[in-house]
């Protein structure tokens, strides 16, 4: 397990350096608004990737308005090949497998921005305590950064799986709960880094300086002064962390260790799928599909953002 | 600087001693155990379960159990493996071989294709090839690669069949074809589809990030400069630009180094290949507390050392860089 | 460090060239057919060669080591049996030259002297002679407690073994082994090849056995593959009919589906799907061969509440404590949609007792009866809410407002057991229980005690899995049923999940384990078969068909649900 999230791992270290260097062009954000919205617009395939995540979204929220349940079965049904009834035909309970992919949407779409704003939250503010303060407190973060890296996803993934139970409360939705935690804790670690070294780079600007005189306190000029100028960079990496997360939690599903049954996510629905890759391709087809148009358009949305905000951009 | 690295080398040996006891403990504390493949066999009573825990000495406080653990180790023994009580380093010995030659063959291809790939759409930005690049790299890492490594199968084993031979085109798994002799054809053979696919993910990130950090060197003032002053644009590209644009790649393949040793799973499950990342998710599921923990701690000290020299190397070769 | 990136970048045409070399070199290679794997099928002179998928590598061919199922499936091809039960479950000899009764003077009448007598001109696969030697070292091996033995065969019954001749084996034992004739049916090993007996852990034969089976281990490549060739001394004239087995290890269901359908592999250990569905996936290429098997899928009540700490029976469940609660969900079941369309191809039964000597034929207490499953959860107070789902009003031990809400708890990566859940978890809902699924690891399902396994502490609500009892299963049956088998701190290896405490289910085990007399076991395992029914600890649906995908050009095996996969490898064609 350690070597898939190592292979996912490389992919994480690319965003963070890759990005970073345009986005340190950036200085004041505000003004800026308008001219990267535009710049924003003129990235065809980025706005082409708007609309086909919108249009995910869409039919995600809107799964409700199928005809079918989501685990609605009907086992004499089963394994039947796309047709006028089943669109994309049915899985080996005779469940609809459209209806299925709809509602998995919500769930991996749930699962990838959750995972993507708790990864973010403890990644940032742990960058910025590090990048700010320094001296010993940036060593001591950054040397557990390391450590995180260390960890064997699996059992990470069971600890807190066990951790979890003991809170009944949580009941129903508690799988879906567990992988969101176990990718931020697994995650985190990237946008730390990104944080601390841009904090490293502006805590001896002129604007710092001028708020320490001025007499603000650390923490409001980590959060007033400095942190606004790095939000850029923050949004680049979170569409990327946002398709990171989705594709990780389809390969928690192939380990077995993913949302659970019978709430279907993206990732379940493939990984059930595999079984049946000789008799039903479908069933693999589609939900694969899914989590390729997703990620792609958040990959170019990303792209997009990145252009936007660099102000070198050719365009 | 050499004083702030020696310091972190120094750093390290603490900080992987505290790590190797948080990660007994994340191991240990996990539920399950080693024996539950003998609670399934119906030849074993309950009786003769409990005398395999003591002989195996899991009957032990857990703080015992690590210092027995820790003060092998310490004498260079990785102990013995629950599940085939072979010697760990003698399990691990096996398949260090294949995973580098899968991972690394995987990972050398990668750098070499994804580096001209990444100058080459960062000099012609926002041409058609830049946009097919781009396409294709978000499109290598936007499907989960055990779904496109059986798809490779079902296209090239079980639908496209060889034209000569009239079996498969390319074969589902394993490093050799079974029964036949081992020889080097056989295995290049063998590696085309996991390594293709490996690299379908790996050749994205990495283009991505030669581009990204190539067209932020072409956009330096230096590099501005340098074409203003009427340098010729080529050479200005090939030693100013593409020299600093290589720096950030070089740490990101420092820091990549350890998955060469650690495998890859998800690739040598579907092609049955008898790789490191095999051993290890056998080794977890079954709960092989020797054989996890030499494998978790040996990647440990992998990735701090690929941190270091990863931080080394940017210091080295980017001058703007200081540690103090 | 001087990088020369021009370089890298001047060599973009070197690289496209050398692309096109590879290519072509691909291509080259797959015209040579460098994979001429199997002899094609019709050339005699050729050997002919088998490739068996197995899902996981054996630990060991030391059968006495032997804690995970897939060892014995593959060192049955190299062991050497006295005798062994064939697929009627009666014992057969194997190098024994007969089995030994009290008709023949091979067992004395009082069981304890019990003598081996050994077919004549038997080798080793070194060549050396097999003798009766080799049983008296085989006793003294595994009977050492440095040995590492897990299997409770009843070696420590023995007081000694004597020797009179090379052939003849005579067996004393201190108390009577009823299962005598199984003492060496997981083969004897050869003193001459083997080790000293307490380091019978490390010994290199486990891994290449001087072989007295059929075949002989010629290579194994740790992870990949493990290629075995003709025993030239097995006892059997011109058997076995095949040359080479090679069992390969191939993880992902995915590939060992392509694989058998390709027919590059034959057989396929373990295939994970009902027939009906394999079947349609192979072509006509391969076929599942399945016989009622021995594993035995249940749902396994708690009967105690969970999570409060204490793995004892009381307090008692706040749900299913109330046995209106389990009729209901007995009652809640479509057992015929289960055995037809979930999983079709499995065999209905109602008792744990469901073969062997000891089968009980029990028909099942609550049929499928969704109205008589409301009218009873209404009775037991629990009443439907707003959404379809019962809330607890006046139910006996959940506070008023309570939802009847269950988790079914399996284990991970067995496709049949999550379709069974997921039609489980609908058919409960249709009556007003609301059901998650949580498939947890294999080694926390089935992790000890002290492993914090949930199963033995008593934290869940409906344990979903199959098990199955050996042929001689008392031992089982006590540990299981029994009141003080409910796993404690002080009894960690308990077996009795459900915390039943039931004081006849106790006086049954013990009259059956006091006497010799079968019929008189069988009738008592039988009344508590009914017990069970009705009490409902425990919820028996059916059981699996064992088998195996078989290639259609294979033929001459037979499926033996008390043997291995290679039980009969020696009988082995292809065609």
């Amino acid at each position: 397990m350690h070597g898939s999230i190592r292979g996912c791992a490389m992919s994480e270290l690319t965003l963070n350096d890759a990005f970073a260097p345009s986005a340190r062009k950036m200085t004041e954000a505000a003004p800026l608004r308008v001219l990267i919205w535009r710049r924003f617009l003129r990235h065809r395939l980025a706005v082409v990737a708007i609309v086909m995540l919108g249009l995910v979204i869409a039919s995600a929220v809107l799964a409700p308005l199928s005809r079918y349940e989501p685990t609605q079965q009907n086992p004499t049904n089963a394994l039947q090949p796309p047709s006028l009834q089943h669109w994309f035909g049915t899985d080996d309970l005779g469940r609809d497998v459209f209806t299925r992919t709809l509602y998995g949407g919500r769930i991996s779409l749930t699962v990838g921005l959750s995972a993507t704003l708790l990864s973010l939250l403890i990644g940032v503010i742990v960058g910025m305590v590090a990048g700010y303060f320094g001296g010993f407190v940036d060593n001591a973060l950054m040397r557990i950064t390391d450590g995180f890296l260390t960890l064997p996803t699996l059992f990470v993934l069971i600890l807190i799986a066990t951790l979890l139970r003991e809170i009944p409360a949580l009941g129903l939705t508690s799988s879906v709960l567990i992988v969101i935690f176990v990718i931020a804790v697994l995650s985190w670690m990237w946008p730390a880094r990104i944080v601390r070294g841009e904090f490293l780079r502006l805590k001896h600007r002129d604007f710092v300086l001028a708020a320490e005189n001025i007499g603000a306190g650390h923490s409001r000029i980590m959060s007033r002064h400095i942190l606004p100028n790095t939000v850029s960079l923050i949004i680049v990496q979170g569409t990327l962390l946002v398709a990171y997360a989705i594709i990780t939690e389809s390969g928690l599903s192939y380990l077995g260790f993913g949302v659970q049954p019978p709430t279907p996510s993206w990732g379940n629905l493939l990984a059930t799928a595999q079984a049946y890759a000789l008799r039903a391709p479908w069933l693999m087809i589609f939900p694969g599909l899914m989590i390729f148009i997703t990620s792609m358009s958040i990959n170019y949305i990303g792209d997009g953002l990145r252009d936007a905000f660099d102000p070198y951009s050719a365009r | 600087m050499r004083t702030y690295f020696l310091q972190r080398l120094l750093h390290a040996i603490p900080l992987l001693f505290v790590l190797s006891i948080v990660l007994f403990l994340v191991v240990r504390s996990a539920p399950g155990g080693p024996l539950a493949q003998a609670e399934r066999n119906p030849n074993i009573t309950a009786e003769q379960r409990e005398q395999l825990r003591a002989r195996l000495g899991l009957d032990q406080p857990l703080h015992v159990q690590y210092i027995t653990w820790i003060s092998s180790v310490a004498q260079g023994d990785l102990g013995r493996s629950i599940k085939t009580n072979r010697p760990v380093a003698e399990m691990i010995g096996e398949r260090v071989p294949n995973t580098l030659l899968l991972v690394g063959a995987a990972f050398i291809l990668t750098v070499l294709i994804a580096i001209p790939l990444g100058a080459l759409s960062a000099l012609r930005q926002y041409s058609w090839f830049d946009y097919l690049v781009t396409t294709l790299s978000f499109a290598g890492q936007s499907v989960p690669v055990y779904w496109l490594g059986l798809v490779a199968i079902l296209i090239f084993y079980v639908w496209l069949d060889n034209p000569f031979t009239g079996g498969p085109l390319l074969p589902a798994g394993g490093m050799y074809t079974l029964g036949a002799p081992k020889t080097l054809a056989d295995l290049i053979w063998h590696m085309i589809l996991p390594v293709a696919v490996l690299c379908s993910a790996w050749v994205a990130w990495y283009s991505r990030f030669f581009r990204a950090s190539m067209l932020e060197t072409l956009n330096a003032d230096y590099v501005r400069t340098a074409i203003a002053k009427g340098l010729p644009r080529r050479s200005v590209v090939y030693s100013h630009a593409g020299r600093n644009a290589v720096i950030p790649l070089i740490t990101m393949i420092a820091l990549d180094l350890p998955s060469v040793f650690a495998g890859a799973l998800f690739i040598e499950t579907i092609f049955s290949w008898p790789g490191m990342g095999r051993l290890f998710w056998e080794a977890a599921r079954g709960r092989d507390y020797p054989v996890l923990m030499a494998i978790i701690m040996i990647n440990a000290v992998l990735i701090i050392l690929a941190n270091l020299i990863a931080d080394m190397l940017y210091a080295r070769l980017d001058p703007r860089v200081r540690y103090e | 460090m001087k990088l020369n990136l021009p370089n890298i970048l001047r060599r973009q045409r070197t690289l496209t060239a050398t692309f096109i070399l590879l290519v072509i070199a691909v291509l080259a290679l797959a015209a040579c057919g460098a994979p001429a794997g199997a002899p094609a099928p019709g050339d005699a002179s050729a050997p002919s060669q088998i490739v068996v998928i197995i899902p996981e590598e054996p630990a060991s061919l030391n059968q006495y080591h032997a804690v995970a199922a897939i060892v014995r499936q593959v060192a049955d091809a190299v062991s050497a049996p006295l005798a062994a039960p064939n697929a009627q479950g009666e014992f057969v000899p194997v190098l024994a030259a007969e089995l030994p009764t009290v008709a023949n003077g091979g067992v004395s009448e009082d069981y304890l002297t019990v003598t081996w007598k050994l077919r004549p001109d038997l080798k080793w696969s070194d060549g050396e002679p097999i003798t009766s030697d080799d049983i008296k070292f085989t006793w003294e091996a595994v009977s050492n407690p440095a040995s590492g033995n897990v299997l409770s065969l009843g070696f420590e019954k023995i007081a000694s073994i004597e020797t009179p001749d090379e052939l003849t084996a005579v067996i004393t034992y201190s108390e009577l082994n009823q299962a005598y004739l199984q003492q060496f049916m997981y083969g004897i090993l050869p003193r001459h090849a083997t080790g000293a007996p307490e380091e019978m852990l490390q010994w290199a034969w486990n891994r290449n056995p001087v072989s007295g089976g059929p075949y002989v281990v010629t290579e194994w490549n740790a992870g990949e593959s493990i290629v075995m060739d003709r025993n030239p001394h097995y006892y059997l004239e011109g058997q076995p009919y095949i040359d080479r087995v090679i069992f390969t290890i191939v993880p992902d269901p995915g590939a060992q589906m392509a694989m058998m359908a390709k027919g590059e592999a034959h057989v396929q250990l373990w295939p994970g799907e009902v027939k009906e569905v394999y079947d349609a996936q192979m072509n006509g290429m391969a076929a599942i061969q399945e016989i009622p098997g021995q594993w035995n899928m249940t749902l396994f009540f708690n009967l105690s509440r969970p999570f409060d700490n204490d793995p004892g029976a009381e307090p008692p469940h706040p749900i299913l404590g109330d046995l209106r609660v389990r009729q209901a969900i007995a009652h809640a079941i479509d057992y015929e949609t289960i055995v037809t369309a979930v999983n079709p191809g499995v065999i209905e039964t109602a008792t744990p007792f469901a073969y062997g000597w000891y089968q009980c034929d029990q028909e099942r207490k609550y049929l499928y009866d969704p109205e008589t499953a409301k009218a009873l959860l209404e009775e037991a107070g629990w009443v439907e809410g707003p959404d379809g789902i019962r809330v607890a009003q006046g139910a006996a031990y959940a506070e008023d407002g309570t939802r009847l809400r269950v988790q079914l708890n399996g284990y991970t990566n067995f496709q049949q057991l999550v379709k069974l859940e997921e039609a489980l978890a609908e058919m409960f809902k249709a009556v007003g229980i609301e059901t998650t699924i949580q498939n947890d690891d294999f080694s926390i399902i089935f992790g000890s005690f002290d492993d914090g396994a949930p199963r033995q502490l008593g934290n869940f609500d409906i344990l979903v899995y199959d098990t199955s009892l050996p042929m001689e299963p008392h031992a089982s049956i006590a540990n299981t049923y029994m009141s003080t088998a409910i796993p404690t701190a002080d009894n960690p290896a308990g077996n009795n999940a459900s915390r039943w405490v039931n004081a006849r289910a106790d006086e049954l085990i013990q009259a059956a384990g006091a006497t010799v007399d079968l019929d008189a076991r069988r009738a008592a395992y039988c009344e508590l078969s009914d017990l069970i029914a009705t009490e409902l600890p425990r919820l028996n649906l059916y059981l699996f068909t064992e088998g195996y995908g078989a290639s259609n050009r294979l033929s001459g095996y037979e499926v033996n649900m008390w043997g291995s996969l290679s039980w009969d490898i020696q009988n082995w064609r292809l065609d």
